[in-house]
């Protein structure tokens, strides 16, 4: 550092590394700006600053530019969301702030629990929407064979006797009664409750997706209160504990 | 019913610091251009207010983002070089027009509100309407 005296020195760069642990989400280039920047402060403000204690003169300076984490504190939430706007990704600035609102408290647990849970949520939703669209698919085919059976008769007959469709146990009697043109129209019948069963199927999906939004919101906010609940409950003991000389005398602004 | 804290005191009091603040920084910067530690010095020459050092780097870093300042770095004689911020043409536009919302403001925030005359009730006008 810039001809300090050797204790000097040391407490500066201190508090500097201090600053630097805190700023480390930020892009490399400009936490070198903003270091360098409270390197620039620290020196004239030390040279302002007078007296002819060094230490005590340093620690004026620091507890005038305040604890690194307040100094910092400013910078970080934006900086955040910045970063995910530049790459364009909406999903990294809720990433961003679902982690800095329970993940942080939380510890990597948090962030772990966080995730199985979205994880299975989703997976509720993609079983649904698997249902759905498998009864939408069996109720299609049976449309088509039945359109076929109506318009086609010997193409079935053909599949039947190559072993492509097979119809045994009751449904086979109950069918081996009917006409063709009748086997057909039951089968279209048949196909149209399963398509309207799919498509109803998709419609309450909606439902699904909105109290399943319904929950999130719920959850999250819940989460959200008991997070600022714990950082209240930590700040102040942050105060009530015996603190260092710098942070004593920042808390006096 | 929680009680209104210290705590809550000082957090709306720097609320309200913040953005002022901003806009004092944006004057100063007006016509001069100022690295970080003069800034500091030309903000409390008074000493009316107590400034925490700090908070003026992170204000710097967003006008700068903004498009409202220019920064450079200069290298000074004595000591590691310094960064200097001027206000753009974009930012004396903003400053000439906040500060006259400002000006609003403070007249209407310090106007001397009247207080109630008893001999006026406040619930008079009403009731001579439904008479």
């Amino acid at each position: 550092m810039e001809n300090y005296p050797e204790a000097v020195a040391k407490i500066a760069a201190d508090y500097l590394s201090r600053v630097k642990s805190h700023l480390r989400v930020l892009p490399l280039q400009e936490q070198d700006e903003f270091l360098r920047e409270l390197q620039s402060h620290i020196y004239e403000a030390y040279q302002q600053t007078p007296g002819d204690d060094e230490v005590a003169r340093i620690l004026a300076v620091l507890r005038k530019l305040g604890e690194p984490a307040d100094v910092v504190s400013d910078r970080l939430p934006g900086a955040l969301v910045r970063s995910g706007t530049k790459r364009n990704l909406p999903l990294f600035i809720a990433g961003g702030i679902l982690v800095a609102l329970f993940g942080l408290p939380l510890g990597a647990g948090g962030v772990g629990v966080l995730v199985g849970l979205l994880a299975a949520l989703a997976g509720i939703v993609v079983a649904y929407y698997a249902v759905a669209g498998s009864v939408l698919l069996v109720g299609t085919l049976t449309l088509l064979l039945g359109l076929m059976r109506l318009g086609w008769p010997q193409l079935f007959d053909r599949l039947v006797t190559l072993g492509f469709i097979q119809l045994n146990g009751p449904p086979n009697e109950f069918f081996e009664r009917m006409t063709s043109a009748e086997q057909g129209l039951v089968m279209i019948l048949f196909a149209s409750v399963f398509i309207a069963a799919g498509l109803g199927l998709l419609w309450l999906g909606r439902y699904l997706l909105r109290g399943l939004r319904f929950l999130l919101n719920i959850a999250f906010d819940w989460m959200r209160r008991s997070a600022q609940l714990v950082r209240r409950k930590l700040r102040q003991e942050k105060t009530e504990a015996p603190v260092s000389p710098v942070a004593a005398a920042s808390r006096t602004v | 019913m929680m009680e209104y804290s210290d705590e809550d005191r000082a957090r709306r009091i720097t609320q309200l610091r913040k953005g002022i603040l901003e806009l004092a920084v944006m004057g100063v910067l007006y016509n001069e251009r100022h690295y970080g530690y003069s800034l500091i010095r030309v903000l409390s020459e008074d000493g009316s207010v107590s400034l925490k050092e700090g908070t003026i780097y992170p204000i710097l870093a967003r006008l700068d983002r903004d498009g409202l300042v220019r920064a450079e770095w200069v290298e000074s004689d004595q000591g590691p070089p310094r960064k200097y911020y001027a206000l753009t043409a974009s930012g004396r536009q903003l400053f000439d027009e906040m500060s006259q919302e400002f000006g609003l403001l403070v007249s209407l925030v310090q106007r001397k509100w009247k207080a109630p005359d008893p001999a006026e009730p406040v619930g008079k006008k009403l009731a001579v309407r439904k008479a």
